[in-house]
Formats: C-alpha cells, structure tokens, sequence
C-alpha cells in the first residue's frame, strides 16, 4: 500500500520474564495512512505501548513485520533505527521527559543539533517558531523545572515536531495532566496535524481524549479487535468501563 | 550540547562532584608537591655536583702502570684539550681538576675512605657560592698541605680546624705514597654527596700522586647546559673525536669514577685509557633518589587514584541509574550510542580537567608556603633530599603532567560506566513511575 506511512503485519511480541514467555501482541496488522490522526485505545495491558515502541523503533517485533515510511524495520541496524528515530519520528511522553539541566530552548533545540543539519541562525528560528505555536515562546529560558505539566508537555511536543518529522507518537501524552489541560495538548496536537499533515498516533485511556482522534484502534488482549471512528469507539469505551473498570487510568 | 549536558549535569549534583572534585584535587596537590621535592633534589644536585666534583661533561680517565693498579689521571692533559676544543667548539670553558681516592687518617687513628678534588682555590668562585663554611676559610686551600671536609667525614674523623690528618694513596708508579695536611675549613653538609667528597690543595695533591704538570685528574668541560639530551651528544662528538686521535676510551659506564677502580684494576691492559661522562654519571650514586621521589609521586598519586577512582565509578553508577529515563529519552529521539558515551567520558574528563586544575593551583599556592616556612628538615631528610630545608620546587612541565596524567586516569574510569550508559536502551524512556 503506497500510501501508508505505517504498516504492520501478523506481529507478534512477547516478553520473557525468565521462563515464563508473556504475549504482548498476538498477531496484529494494522496500516496507517500519511496525515492519519489515530488514537490507539484498550485497557491496562492490552498492549498499546508495546505496539507504539513497535512503531517508534525503541523496539523489535518477535515476529511479523513492521514498516515505518517504507523501511522494514527488522532489516535496519542499531545504528539506523537510532537514524529512523531522529529523521522520521518525533516522541512525546507521558512524563515529558524534557533534559532537567537543560532550558527550554535547548531541549527543543537538541535534536536538530543531532541532525547537525542547520546552522544556528536557522536553528534558532525554527525553534522561536515553534515554541511561538506550542504557546511557550515567553519561556524559553526557563529549565523545565520551572514549568507546569501542561506547559511541560507543550515544550515535548515542540521537540517532537522541530525536526519535522513524518511521524509523531505519544504514549498517553495527556495522562499526568488534569482534563482541561490535556484536552488542550490534544487540541494543539489536532491543530498541528491539520496545519502540517504530520501522522499522529497516540495511545489514550480517556475517552474525552479519544474522541479527538480521527479513527481509534481497539486494543484487547494484545489483538486489534476495531479500527473505528471516534464516536463509536468513545461509546465501547464507556460501555467497557461500566462492565470491567479499567485499571491506571489517569 | 552533549558537553554543555555532562557540565550541568556535574552542577546539578553540587555536593556529590565537589566530594569527588576535591578527592581528585587532593590527589593532583600530593603528586605535585612530591614532584615538586624530587624537582627540588634534583637541582640542588645539578648545581652542587656541577660545581662540587663535575662539569656539564667530563674528559678523564685512569692510568696504569700495572694491571693491578690505577690513578685517576689524565696524562698529556694538554694535547687532549686541543682534541675536545676542536670536536667541540661551542663550549663555555674546560676547568681541570685534580681528583683522587685515598684512605685518610686522623692523629686520633680513626679512618675513612673519600674523593680528594685538586683545586686551585683562586679560580673557583663558583665553588665560594655554593658552600657553606662552618668553621675555618676557604682561600686558605691556597695554602700547600691544606684541605677542606665537609662537617660529617670531620665529625667522622674527630677532626677540628687546624688538626693534621695523614693521606695515603697509590701512584701512578705503582706504590703507596702519604701526605700530611691540615684542616683549613669545614663546609655545613651538602646531602649525600659531602660523604664522597673533599677539597684538597692541587699541588698537594700533585705532590700526593707524584704527578707532572703535563697530568691532571679530569678535563671538566662547562656547555651552558644541563640538559642530559644534549650533553649526550656532545659525549659522541667527544668520544668519536678521541678515538679518531688515537685515545683508548673506556666503555660508558655511568657511575662516579671513584666506583670504577675495581672494575679498572681487574682488567688487563696498561697505560692511558680516557672516560667520558656527564655530570648525572658522576652523582649517579646520589640521583637514585630523585628517581625515587619521582616514582614515589606517580606510585602514591597511583594508590590514591584508584580508591578515588573507586569512588568516581560508584557515583556515576549511580547517576546513570538516577538519569535511565533520561539517557532513554535521549536515545530514543535519536541520539546515538557513541554520542551517549562521549557525553558521559565528557563528564568524566570535565571532572578531571577541573578539579587537577584546582588541585594545580592549590599544590602552587602549598609550594609557595612551604619554601616560605623555611622548614628545617630531620637529618635523615637532609641526607637523602640534600638540602637542611625542605623545597618545593613546581615546574610547568611536571604540572602539566600531572593534570594530564590523572584528567587521562579519571576519563579512562569513566569509560566503563560511559559504556554502559550508551548501552541502555531507548525503551527505557517510556518507563515511568506511577
Ligand atoms: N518489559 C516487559 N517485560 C515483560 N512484560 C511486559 C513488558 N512490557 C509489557 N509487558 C506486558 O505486556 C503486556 C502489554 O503491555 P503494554 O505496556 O503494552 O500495555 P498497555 O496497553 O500500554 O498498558 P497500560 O495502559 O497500563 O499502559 C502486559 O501484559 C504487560 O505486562
Ligand atoms: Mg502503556
């Protein structure tokens, strides 16, 4: 399929914890198409961020292949998955996990001095450019520290976005933030996909944060059991929380 | 960036790089004052043998009438200065002295075995400068039958100034000849050295050898410099020289002349054989223990460094557990391996850098205290480190060893735990508390 930037077949991942073999995923495919908005959803455990590790690189499928703007992944070496990384994808994490000891600007500024492509004029501006459309232009001297949640996570997803990536994941990007604030990431996230065509796929609990996306994978025991429109798939999830309460939610 | 990371991430743990920063200090301020002391030793014995029982490079030699029996001569000194003046045209002056091993005796009975150097008192007033009369006048050596010791071999001797001794020693000619001198001066001790040595009148000590004005001890020739590297050269220049003149020449052997009679004796040739040597052959009986100093600092800094080292190690263990998440993230967007771990040796180096360059400046600060204490040093001190007061002399070129060398310890510590910091994987970033 020419047009997905994500494709993923008959995958499976399992994790051994000593003897014991654990199924994260039992045979998932799955294709996502270039500018998708996707949210990946599913209770504690279903295997959601086994599945965005897949996609990012961070990790290998057992079986199965997974392709990321047209590489397959098992064929690449450390050191190109760790190029894929930087070129292709951006992160954001549930924790923000934003460099303490560096400021605002430097944390954004950092993964185009990895790619050492760009002078610092342009680096510069690019960045100021950024900061400006995440809102946190006034901070940028500030170290991380010094910010709130939300004000943290804008910072991560201008990181995410400074290298201009196809891709940008997020493992529960809104879960160490209160709702409001987190609907408003998810809104900046939405803004930027539509402004930039970048694929975003996040993995979500809440079901205010799903229905942003526009299509939801469902999770459940490590299979996809529906690739759905956010409507349908905010309904699952509230019928799904009545009956079994799902576990580390927010 | 990844510099700018390891220096704030030193900063970010004030205490826990200032307690390693200041171990390592202390470190560079032990190495340093030691080098400083060797460095200390080592020109007190450069300026004393120089002018004591040594020129930069020496022409001497041993002459025998039998096998068995050797003088310390160099005969038809004349024609060889002629040589070496050629093979060596760029050198300062060419002293000579008379020199001489003997058994000397006090009225008393008592005896002692020491050097006899042949001076002419009036053309020596670097001599004048370097020793510290205790008792007596130095320019009496003018006198004929007179000669100078240092306070131990004195003591020694039970000996003041104006007491008579008797010198016995063989001649060229093969037989024992005596002397009777006098006292004249007693020089304060000069370390090690003023054990082998004494200053005796040159014309007595003609007298002593029965020797001719055509034959002195040894052709002391002054170059301008002490640099070992260059004094060898000229060594070759003189020994190619000599040879192609027609001298017999001994084989280089580094030691001070009055150790080489039993070799000498026991080999079978007669006549005239000449011997070169630099002024650090000549004190080589003393310059061990400027070896030793200097191997005491790197064995001592070595000893320390590894406990510090030790320490080093755990405590960046123990960062990279604390920075996982954050080496994971780093990894994860795209950082490679080998970056990851030249980010950690940078911490490591920085560590080093900084704290050798305190520990620098303190050991300067300390040597500068030290030499203003004027600190007396206990006879056994005085003995080996040949001087009554305790000098620290710093040098650039030791101290920059000295920041090299433990910065170059230091980072090669943080190699391992820089290994495995780059060997985390970038899943790592995802995990979280909570
Ligand atoms: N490193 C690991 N070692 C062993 N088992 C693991 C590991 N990571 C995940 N698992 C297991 O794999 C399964 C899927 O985990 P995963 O973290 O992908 O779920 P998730 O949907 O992200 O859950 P959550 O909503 O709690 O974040 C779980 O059973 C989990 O226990
Ligand atoms: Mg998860």
């Amino acid at each position: 399929m020419p047009n997905s930037i994500v494709s993923i077949r008959d995958v499976v991942k399992e994790y051994s914890l000593g003897k014991v073999v654990v199924p994260a995923l039992r045979g998932v495919s799955l294709e996502v198409e270039r500018g998708e908005f996707i949210s990946i959803a599913g209770p504690s455990g279903s295997g959601k961020t086994t599945l965005l590790n897949l996609i990012g690189c961070v990790d290998t499928a057992t079986r199965g292949t997974v392709e990321v703007a047209g590489k397959n992944t098992s064929a690449l070496s450390e050191r190109q998955l760790t190029q894929l990384r930087l070129d292709t994808l951006g992160f954001i994490f549930q924790s923000f996990n934003l460099v303490a000891v560096l400021t605002v600007f430097q944390n954004v500024e950092l993964p185009l001095l990895l790619q050492n492509k760009l002078g610092s004029g342009e680096r510069k501006k690019r960045v100021m450019e950024l900061l400006t459309a995440v809102g946190i232009d006034t901070h940028a001297q500030h170290r991380p520290s010094e910010l709130s949640g939300g004000q943290r996570q804008r910072v991560a997803i201008a990181r995410a976005l400074v290298t201009e990536p196809q891709i940008v994941l997020a493992d529960e990007p809104t879960a160490n933030l209160d709702s409001a604030t987190g609907e408003a990431i998810i809104d900046l996230m939405k803004d930027l996909n539509q402004k930039k065509g970048i694929t975003f796929i996040f993995s979500t609990h809440d079901h205010r944060v799903m229905k942003h996306a526009d299509s939801v994978v469902r999770l459940a025991d490590g299979k996809i059991i529906g690739k759905e429109s956010a409507d349908a798939a905010v309904q699952a999830a509230l019928t799904s929380a009545a009956g079994r309460s799902p576990v580390g939610a927010h | 960036m990844t510099f700018l990371i390891a220096f704030r991430s030193l900063l970010q743990h004030k205490r826990r790089t200032f307690v390693l920063g200041a171990a390592v200090a202390f470190v560079t301020v032990v190495m340093l004052t030691l080098l400083g002391i060797a460095e200390g030793m080592n020109r007190t014995l450069i300026e004393s043998s120089t002018t004591l029982m040594s020129g930069h490079v020496n022409v001497a030699g041993f002459y025998k009438v039998t096998a068995g029996q050797a003088a310390p001569v160099v005969t038809h000194y004349k024609q060889v200065v002629e040589v070496i003046r050629q093979a060596v045209p760029e050198l300062k002056y060419i002293a000579q002295r008379g020199r001489g091993w003997a058994k000397i005796t006090s009225d008393g009975g008592t005896n002692k075995m020491f050097g006899l150097t042949g001076i002419d008192v009036k053309n020596e007033k670097g001599l004048a400068a370097v020793l510290k009369i205790k008792e007596g006048k130095l320019e009496d050596l003018a006198k004929p039958g007179s000669i100078m010791l240092f306070e131990d071999q004195a003591r020694d001797l039970e000996v003041k100034v104006g007491d008579a001794l008797t010198i016995q020693a063989p001649t060229p000619r093969g037989v024992n000849n005596t002397l009777d001198v006098t006292v004249v001066a007693i020089a304060n001790n000069m370390g090690m050295m003023s054990q082998f040595s004494s200053f005796i009148n040159e014309a007595s000590l003609r007298q002593l050898y029965q020797l001719n004005d055509e034959t002195t001890g040894a052709l002391m020739i002054y170059m301008g410099t002490t640099d070992l590297v260059q004094l060898k050269k000229v060594e070759d220049k003189l020994r190619e020289a000599l040879g192609k003149s027609g001298y017999q020449i001994l084989e280089e052997d580094p030691r001070a002349f009055f150790f080489k009679f039993e070799n000498v004796t026991r080999e079978a040739w007669t006549g005239q054989k000449l011997d070169i040597t630099n002024w650090r052959d000549e004190v080589n009986f003393v310059s061990w223990t400027v070896d030793l100093m200097n191997a005491l600092a790197f064995f001592l800094a070595f000893v320390f460094l590894s406990v510090v080292g030790i320490g080093i190690m755990i405590v960046m263990w123990i960062s990279i557990r604390e920075r996982t998440r954050e080496i994971g993230t780093l990894r994860a967007i795209g950082m490679q391996r080998g970056r990851v771990m030249r980010m950690f040796l940078a911490e490591g180096f920085l560590l080093g850098v900084l704290s050798t360059t305190a520990g620098a400046l303190f050991g300067l600060v300390l040597a500068v205290v030290i030499n203003g204490a004027d600190v007396t040093l206990p006879q056994g001190f005085q003995f080996i480190l040949m001087s009554d007061h305790l000098k620290v002399v710093p040098t650039v070129a030791w101290t920059l060893v000295a920041v090299v060398f433990i910065t170059a310890v230091i980072t090669g510590i943080s190699l391992l735990p820089s290994f495995i910091a780059a060997r985390l994987k970038p899943v790592t970033a995802m995990q979280h508390v909570g």
